[in-house]
């Protein structure tokens, strides 16, 4: 292939001609990538991964939780906590479906950078997850899961972990369900309660959890609904409810649907109070029709008498996301801040390989870290040993704290 | 136990006036084109955005406070961003496939859904989530006097009012006017209409344009009635709404209005009375649509496969 | 098989005469003595382009690949289009047949390359500044590049764009075992490289998708470039003839994935949801493409045969809680969704066309409310139902990574196999079917179901019969798809996926055995090389299936045997057509 060579030759010379002035035939390219910040990053890059749903419909839960991990990534790199790493957040969206989550993590986990992965928002995602996280010893901690087998195993009678990676800073349905139904049932002095739910594995769990505890509190439930995930119209719900006579309505949820259900409650004549979990305790819910005097509970003591939850919001607004952080903001924020101090433990001044994830493992789960969400530690499943939640209480417009309480079960 | 029945047909009737309005689309466009235009609903979504949009970034304060100026606006920004989207649907989608095999259209069909659902979640500011809708109207709840009462909200009879009114406005327009009956000749043979001088063409247009303000219409009166709207409202709600258009007799305007009506009692009462609850309302619609579909697919109206458009 | 006949006269290579209408006539018919010139300058220019800079600086997000803001390099997309250059000026000089429908598409190959790259570092470096000149620097590259590319399209236009010759060598049969045998390979590693171009992405690989879709413009010009010189066609008829042969080849080349660089475990779990998806595609298509009966709530046959094995694999959470082997859950499970299959497609009997869809629609969604809510302790409701096991035989799970002698391969890398052979299966069932007496029967319903019946088919069982063996084949699907994932949720069944399902055939090709594979693979590929653009994906997706119907509603491979469904109808195009009627004879 003389030919070949020729012209090959012939045009590498007319471009030499032509890009004499660019620059010299130096093979190293300079300028540009600074990282803005002082640290040393000379040993690399250390990936943090996420999964969640970043597209579809509940794509502005997984975007809010996007944002606060990328936050906790950002300021840890000013903070230079890792020393030596650059810290950088990949995340991967999993459409909200169990095949496309593992598909994603399978990812993360081939990816010898990655230290961890923080997610998923679905329990039924988590369960592809998890086990493939685990078998790379790759640590997984969630923000929003809150389906107990996850941590405790399928039989509950005899508790087994089985994904040892596996870690969750929310609260299982176990915990929040029977708070909110002591403080309905026993504080609020409300017997005949309305149970409704929007079938999701975070709402139905909820909802059954405190339908559980309300009973054997000695209240009635007098009746347990479903609505759909995406319903804007309840008014079939509330008409079936509203001869029942309910002192209280229980709403196992989020806030796009509570928002509207309370408005509609009022609207049909049924002047009760609302009470919903960490779901429904989100500014927006008052501007979708929340009422005064309705109740939620949440994880951790009030932000306002915890000033690393204010630091939180305060430097979420200062970052300017597009999206608000919504449900699960502060509480991936901590999963991510963790997993960052367990990485600081674990790595020290070494550098960071596949050995250094036996360590990373034993950091995490000693972590005890004051989060935007209160005091951050796990127990021998990887559930969060934080038990302490406030009540909240629509007042002015807004959610203001009632009380704080460990969770304490009876 | 009589007021909970007699709520729950209120809720019935305010839930299927409603997807009459949005059923009368449906079967106009079916009736001219024989197309099941599966992005109806999505027109009716993003009616609801865009008189969202025409009361938070046009409206003076002044205006969008009182609801006498404000509801008159906005179902008019509403219905013209929905006619413009089906104008737009019908010329760049469906026009080329006009003379394409059934499926064509029909998966078109799904795509544009797909896609306008999409470009409202993504351009629309906040659409992500549900997204607070005000009341455009009286606030308040009549409380009819009967058992414990059976309460109905004013905004919800405004909506059953529209319905009614709009659908007795299009009936008699179809009948009396010539363009109505430019429409009926068209549905009727598109090539021997041509004939006799019309343009099938802007009858075409005419028909989604129509069929868009009323979705258009439905949708701000749905924001205005449920306070909040989210982008998956257009995908359920058209599918009730073509549920009710098949129910009524496809192609007729009478049926569709009927047809909405009992897909919202079948909704309401199945939801209270049916096994399963509130968690199986949506089922009985769909098996009362497989059971029409199979056992009476021309509806309770329909005579033949169009009647009228 | 019988040889193929030389080509019809139609299509034999000669040079059209260009032909041109409105303003641009006048250039192209001066610049038609001169089109064998534009295209070797536009060769010229194109690898020119390739040796300049291409941006001027290093940008923010990391260094663009290939040094870009230096010149030289034979790398990446460099090589790419310096190997797009010579092919043009080779072509061009030596003037083989249909030398200016190659140049022609070779050129469109380079344009691609081109604007994407260009696209890329204008876009994430925040204006033209960044291609161009900007701070003392100059780049040029990617305008230099498409400057070559338009040459070279211009002057193929200018030569006018001849009909793709048909070749037909009669060689031994050895040879032509060898020629299938190496051509499938290198396709299997173009696979393979256009899989694992740019890397996996991410943070620290900014530039993956880029790097992938210029080297799948690269990749598509130059196969454009081979199907217009006729070599593509003369490959086909090739395969055609030696069809057992080339289907055995095709199978063990696929089986040979994992040993390329694309046999990762990340492609492994990919490959295996695309097989999946294959497999219920291909299901679909006998109902869709064969039958001509619209299903839009075919993944509810997936999801029954994913629940049932779900509850046969012995995972604590299921109702039924016994453990049977894996091959007897996918016989189950297909049985029963087959059954379900017969059920919905009982309608078919009374319902038709548009109708149809609907039924099936809320078949569906009746299938999801339901298991949403639990529906007999089966579904696990909102909790999924968690941990089904892995495929074992004897101690040997099929997620762990196994190794023959030295070479390690990837864990999944079993689940890959079967998934494969479950493809290739169901494919062989479908070919098999569709030249059957049945398939015959089902393709006469879908063009005219009134005639069909006239002419004595049993139209009601043999549209049933379509229902229940797509949703078998959905159900073996299901079976495998519960055990890989590991997990089986409600909402990994929803109205969207069925959608997705459907496109995957259409964009295939409906009715085509390859099509529903295709399609299927494209639709995970692309979302998953192009992650940056996840918040648009399903924004495209719609406007995707829309453009599709209209410009290519035959799919990617077109069925040749038969006017599709979809394509368009003679009888109807003349009524509308004014003038006299088409008088071309189908042969």
């Amino acid at each position: 292939m003389d030919r070949k060579r020729t012209v090959v030759a012939t045009a590498a010379l007319l471009a030499g001609a032509l890009a004499l002035t660019a620059c010299s035939t130096n093979r190293t390219e300079t300028g540009g990538a600074s990282s803005g910040s002082s640290c040393d990053t000379s040993k690399g890059t250390l990936v943090v991964g996420f999964v969640a749903p970043l597209s579809g419909g509940l794509s502005a839960l997984g975007l809010g939780m996007k944002n606060s991990a990328d936050l906790a990534v950002n300021q840890a790199n000013q903070a230079c906590k890792v020393p030596g790493y650059k810290l950088a957040l990949q995340a991967e969206d999993d459409q909200a479906t169990a095949q496309i989550a593992g598909q994603a993590a399978t990812k993360l986990a081939s990816d010898p950078k990655v230290v961890g992965v923080i997610g998923t928002l679905n329990s039924s995602t988590a369960q592809s997850v998890a086990p493939i996280l685990a078998q790379k010893k790759i640590v997984e901690i969630s923000p929003a899961n809150t389906n107990p087998s996850l941590t405790q195993g399928d039989n509950p009678a005899s508790p087994s972990r089985p994904n040892p990676t596996y870690f969750r800073v929310a609260t299982t349905d176990a915990v929040q369900g029977p708070f909110a139904a002591q403080y309905l049932v026993g504080k609020a002095a409300k017997k005949n309660i309305a149970v409704i739910d929007d079938g999701k594995t975070y709402g139905a769990g909820l909802a059954a959890a405190f339908a559980a505890e309300a009973q054997k509190r000695g209240a009635t439930v007098v009746a347990q609904e479903k609505v759909g995930e995406k319903d804007t119209d309840f008014s079939g719900v509330i008409s079936k409810i509203r001869p029942l006579n309910p002192d209280a309505v229980y709403y196992g949820g989020e806030y796009p649907v509570a928002g509207p259900l309370s408005k509609q409650l009022a609207a049909a004549g049924l002047n009760v109070p609302l009470m919903g979990g960490d779901g429904i305790q989100d500014e927006t819910y008052v501007s979708l029709g929340g009422r005064e005097g309705d109740l939620a509970t949440s994880v951790g003591a009030p932000a306002d008498q915890l000033p690393s939850a204010k630091a939180f919001i305060d430097a979420y607004s200062a970052a300017g996301y597009k999206e608000p952080y919504s449900t699960y903001g502060a509480l991936t924020y901590d999963a991510t801040n963790v997993l960052i101090s367990g990485l600081t433990t674990a790595v020290g001044s070494g550098t960071f390989s596949d050995t250094t994830r036996g360590a990373l493992l034993t950091a995490v789960q000693d972590t005890n870290l004051d989060g935007a969400s209160g005091k951050v530690s796990f127990d021998q499943y990887g559930d969060t040993t934080n038990k302490v939640l406030t009540i909240y209480s629509v007042q002015g417009g807004k959610f203001a704290p009632v009380e704080s309480g460990e969770f304490q079960a009876s | 136990m009589l007021s909970t029945f007699l709520s729950q047909i209120a809720n019935g009737l305010v839930l299927g006036s409603l997807i009459a309005l949005i059923a009368l689309g449906y079967t106009m466009v079916y009736g001219i084109i024989t197309l099941i235009n599966f992005a109806h609903g999505e027109i009716f979504m993003v009616g609801a955005y865009g008189g969202l949009a025409t009361l938070t970034y046009l409206m003076p304060t002044f205006i969008a406070q009182r609801w006498y100026f404000a509801l008159p606006v906005v179902l008019v920004g509403g219905a013209l961003i929905s006619v413009l989207v089906a104008v737009a649907m019908e010329r760049f989608a469906y026009r080329p496939l006009r003379n394409a095999p059934r499926l064509a259209p029909l998966i078109t069909a799904l795509g544009v859904s797909v896609a306008l659902q999409e470009a409202v979640r993504v351009f629309y500011p906040g659409a992500t989530a549900a997204i607070p809708f005000p009341n455009l109207f009286i606030e308040g709840t009549w409380i009819i006097p009967i058992g414990d009462g059976v309460p109905i909200r004013y905004t919800g009879i405004l909506l059953i009012v529209v319905s009614l009114v709009l659908a007795f406005g299009l009936e008699r327009f179809i009948e009396r006017t010539r363009m109505g009956r430019a429409m009926r000749a068209t549905s009727q043979d598109r090539d021997v209409a041509r004939l006799m001088g019309v343009d099938p063409d802007r009858i075409i247009v005419l028909t989604f344009a129509i069929g868009g303000a009323l979705a258009g219409v439905a949708g701000v009166l749905y924001g205005s009635y449920l306070n909040n709207i989210n982008i998956d409202m257009g995908f359920q709600n058209g599918i009730f709404a073509f549920t009710a258009a098949v129910l009524g007799g496809i192609g007729n305007i009478r049926g569709a209005v009927i047809g909405g009506l009992v897909i919202g009692l079948v909704k309401a009462l199945g939801g209270q009375y049916l096994p399963g609850g509130t968690a199986y309302d949506y089922v009985w619609i769909f098996v009362v649509l497989i059971i029409v579909l199979v056992f009476r697919p021309q509806g309770f109206f329909g005579e033949t496969e169009r009647v009228r458009a | 098989m019988t040889a193929v006949t030389e080509a019809p006269p139609a299509s034999t290579p000669e040079t059209a005469p260009p032909r041109h209408t409105g303003r641009l006539a006048g250039l192209l018919g001066a610049l038609a003595p001169r089109a064998r010139l534009l295209g070797i300058v536009g060769g010229v220019v194109a690898i020119l382009g390739s040796q300049l800079p291409w941006a001027t600086f290093v940008l923010n997000q990391g260094a663009y690949p290939e040094l870009a803001t230096l010149p030289f390099g034979f790398t990446g997309f460099r090589l790419h289009l310096v190997i797009l250059g010579l092919a043009t000026i080779v072509v061009a000089a030596v003037r083989v047949p249909a030398a200016n429908r190659i140049v022609r598409n070779l050129g469109i190959g380079i344009v691609a390359v081109a604007v994407i790259n260009g696209l890329y570092i204008t876009v994430e470096g925040g204006g033209l500044g960044a291609i161009t000149a900007a701070d003392g620097a100059v780049a040029f590259g990617s305008v230099v590049a498409l400057i070559g590319g338009v040459l070279a399209i211009l002057g193929s236009a200018a030569g006018g764009v001849e009909p793709r010759p048909e070749l037909d060598w009669n060689l031994p049969l050895w040879v032509e075992w060898l020629l299938l045998v190496v051509i499938f390979v290198l396709m299997l590693l173009v696979v393979a490289a256009a899989l694992t171009s740019g890397g996996q992405g991410g943070v620290v690989n900014p530039y993956s998708g880029a790097v992938f879709l210029s080297f799948l413009g690269a990749a598509g010009g130059a196969f454009a470039g081979l199907n217009a010189s006729g070599l593509l066609g003369y490959v086909a008829t090739l395969s055609e003839r030696h069809r057992v042969f080339s289907v055995i080849v095709l199978l063990i080349v696929a089986l040979g994935l994992p040993l390329t660089s694309a046999g990762t475990e990340y492609w492994m779990t990919v490959a295996s949801n695309i097989g999946v998806y294959a497999a219920t595609a291909i299901g679909l298509n006998i109902v869709v493409g064969l039958a001509g009966l619209l299903d839009l709530g075919y993944v509810a046959f997936l999801g029954i045969g994913a629940f049932v094995a779900a509850n046969l694999s012995g995972a604590t959470a299921s109702a039924v809680g016994i453990h049977l082997p894996f091959v007897l859950v996918m016989v189950i499970s297909a049985v029963v969704a087959g059954i379900f299959g017969a059920i919905v497609g009982s309608p078919t009997l009374r319902v038709r066309g548009d109708y149809l869809a609907i039924v099936t629609l809320a078949f569906g969604e009746i299938f999801v409310r339901s298991a949403q809510n639990n529906i007999g302790g089966l579904t696990g409701g909102a909790n999924a139902i968690p941990n089904i096991p892995a495929v074992a035989v004897g101690d040997f799970r099929f997620n762990e990574s196994i190794t023959i002698g030295s070479v390690q391969l990837p864990s999944g890398v079993m689940y890959y196999v079967l998934i494969v052979l479950l493809v290739a299966g169901v494919m062989l069932v479908f070919g098999n079917l569709k030249n059957s007496r049945l398939g015959r029967a089902w393709i006469a319903i879908r063009e005219d179901e009134d005639a069909a019946s006239a002419m004595g088919i049993r139209t009601g069982p043999i549209k049933i019969l379509a229902f229940l063996l797509g949703a078998t084949l959905a159900g073996l699907a299901g079976a495998f798809f519960a055990h890989k994932t590991g997990v089986v949720a409600y909402d990994s069944f929803r109205f969207l996926e069925s959608v997705t399902l459907l496109s995957a055939v259409i964009l295939g090709g409906m009715g085509t055995i390859p099509g529903a594979v295709l399609g299927a693979s494209i639709l995970f590929v692309l979302p998953e090389k192009l992650r940056e653009f996840s918040d648009y994906r399903l924004l495209i997706f719609g406007l995707a299936l829309v453009l599709i119907m209209r410009f290519r509603p035959q799919g990617i491979v077109a069925d040749k045997h038969r006017r599709a469904e979809l394509a368009e109808e003679p009888e109807d195009a003349a009524k509308e057509a004014p003038g006299p009627l088409p008088t071309r004879v189908e042969p």
